[in-house]
């Protein structure tokens, strides 16, 4: 058990200065209130909306051709790591897994997926 | 790096197990290395040919193709992970065949829409290798992963017209409800896992013989069929079938309701007589419960539907209770009995629709029957033959399927299921011969229907043909249904 003491520490630490920032600022701090003081704050995001807003399309084809790299390498990694012990028959099929992936990516461009417009 | 050594390789005798799936994979990358290049030109019906051609070239890899290092029939490869065995082979060629029939009855509806060519049989091209990869797979991860490629390509090709709202509608539906059908399969496969410490079929069997019931096997197996009861439409996983064929075109609704069906079906006879065969007296009540259910519900409901696509949805909700029948026996004549009416199914379900698609606009609804006799007589006389069929009416192979199903049932000794199938087979009768009467003793209200398509004309005389001879060669089928 004793490892974990440092975590709970930390966790005393952190929750007691956020404790004591906000007692110490709502105790002792000047209150001069304006509405936008008053509103919630959300790094300059408006913090309620409908969720209506428009999206351009072209971002999820962008996320998709993504993915598709993406895979890509998930495989790429571990197969590099033992590319030495799989010899020829691992990269043929390296190969084979890659022309696949290409065959969809060939596609998406002949279709216009990469022009930005 | 050490023990990669022995990592199992896939060596010439293991693809050689896959060379059905290879050729559909090969043509449907073909197709979308070529997309564009052959849309909308003279070109564009090599798509047909090229899937057509594909289709006979994986049927006969499945039939004729022997594992190399001959063990024979029951060859496995890839680690214990796909076999060719008989029910592997009887499948295969089965969606081989649906695959071919859809793609012939698409033309019509290619040729109407705006629908990109190469990509729709690229789409069923890889839906049917899906399929392939399900029933042929002996680990339930292999498994999953051949039921999720089926059903992902199946969603795309719902709503593959997409200026259409109701084929958007359906496709979404069908998306939101088949995740939910995955996630249960999945659950169910990981807590199976946790039972037996195994996902291979025959190791999960070998671990639970003997051991005493487990609740947590319970779930694992109710979370299981749950899955593939979705992939089935079985009540009460049924809900999505009606709105998707809808929403669908109507050739779509046919290669879902025959292709996917089976390969569901067959999914799941694996699963039940094979891997938890031990655990029959459980699975049973599952299983009847859902035949029952399906019987029932999908044979009343269909009485109430005048859109022809719904009613067939209906109706195959009700085979897909009739097709579990024989797995509720759990003996080799029960999985034997199912797989025949999972064949004989599919060629009168896919004719069915076939002649709904031949008639276009007007074959849609109900009422575009209408004294289809007196306007085109050949095209009634073959639906005739296709209603009396899924009626189960001799000398139909309809009637040698539901024969055998009930038989099996009988021998099991369930004597109210096998009595309320029959009585469901008469409220089905009601469905069924209303068409026929619609055809027969009505006037005809809209103008006759255009000429067919070859293509159609010929897909119908495909399953006109087995349905008939199905039904006249009751036999024929038994040496090649071979149970898992």
């Amino acid at each position: 058990m004793s490892e974990y003491i440092g975590i709970a520490v930390t966790f005393v630490l952190a929750g007691g200065i956020a404790a004591a920032m906000v007692i110490l600022g709502s105790t002792l701090g000047r209150k001069n209130p304006t509405s936008a003081k008053l509103a919630p704050f959300e790094c300059g995001k408006e913090p309620f909306s409908l969720p209506m807003g428009r999206l351009a399309i072209k971002f999820y084809l962008t996320a998709i051709l993504f993915i598709l790299f993406d895979v890509e390498l998930v495989f790429l990694y571990p197969w590099a790591v033992v590319y030495r012990d799989l010899g020829f028959p691992g990269l043929a099929e390296m190969g084979v897994f890659l022309g696949v992936l290409m065959v969809g990516f060939v596609y998406a461009w002949d279709n216009g997926a990469l022009d930005w417009k | 790096m050490t023990g990669v050594g022995d990592v199992s390789r896939a060596t010439a005798a293991d693809l050689v197990l896959l060379v059905p799936e290879l050729i559909l994979v090969g043509m449907a990358l073909a197709f979308i290395l070529v997309a564009r290049r052959i849309q909308r030109t003279p070109l564009a019906h090599i798509a047909l040919g090229g899937t057509i051609l594909a289709a006979l070239a994986a049927a006969l890899a499945a039939t004729w193709v022997v594992p190399l290092e001959s063990a024979g029939d029951g060859a496995t490869g890839f680690g214990g992970m796909i076999t060719m065995d008989g029910y592997a082979r009887f499948f295969e060629v089965l969606i081989a065949a649906s695959l071919a029939l859809a793609a012939l009855l698409s033309v019509r509806s290619l040729d109407g829409e705006r629908i990109p060519r190469a990509e729709y049989h690229a789409l069923l091209l890889l839906a049917s290798t899906g399929m392939m990869l399900a029933v042929s797979s002996l680990d339930l991860l292999t498994l999953y992963l051949g039921v999720e490629l089926m059903t992902l390509c199946s969603i795309v090709l719902v709503g593959i017209r997409i200026e259409r709202p109701a084929a958007n509608e359906a496709a979404i539906k069908y998306f939101l409800i088949a995740s939910f059908a995955s996630a249960l399969l999945l659950f169910g496969i990981s807590l199976t896992y946790g039972v037996t410490g195994a996902t291979d079929i025959a190791a999960i069997a070998s671990a639970l013989r003997g051991t005493e019931s487990n609740p947590l096997l319970l779930v694992a197996m109710g979370l299981l069929a749950a899955g593939l009861a979705f992939k089935i439409a079985a009540v009460p996983f049924h809900a999505w079938a009606p709105d998707a064929y809808q929403g669908a075109s109507a050739p779509v609704a046919a290669f879902l309701a025959a292709g996917s069906k089976a390969a569901g079906l067959a999914a799941l006879g694996r699963v039940c007589l094979v891997a938890f065969g031990s655990e029959a007296r459980t699975l049973k009540v599952i299983l009847a419960v859902l035949a029952a259910l399906s019987i029932i519900v999908g044979s009343i409901i269909a009485i109430s539907q005048t859109d022809m696509k719904r009613l067939l949805a209906y109706s195959s909700i009700a085979h897909a209770g009739y097709a579990l029948l024989g797995l509720i026996a759990g003996t080799p004549e029960g999985a034997s009995a199912t797989m025949t009416y999972a064949c004989f199914y599919v060629f009168m379900t896919l004719g069915a629709f076939g002649v709904v698609i031949a008639l276009g606009e007007r074959g849609e609804s109900l009422d575009g029957f209408r004294g289809l006799a007196a306007q085109r007589p050949g095209t009634a006389a073959v639906m005739l033959l296709f209603l009396l069929a899924l009626t189960g009416i001799p000398p139909t192979a309809g009637f040698v399927a539901k024969f055998g199903v009930i038989l099996s049932v009988v021998r099991a000794d369930h004597v109210a299921l096998a009595v309320l199938a029959v009585i469901c087979s008469v409220v089905s009768a009601f469905v069924y011969m209303r068409i026929a009467v619609f055809m027969y003793m009505k006037e005809p209200e809209a103008p006759a229907p255009s000429r067919f398509p070859v293509t159609v004309s010929a897909a119908l005389a495909v399953t006109a043909l087995v349905t008939l001879v199905g039904g006249i060669l009751p036999s024929s089928l038994v040496p090649w249904a071979v149970s898992p």
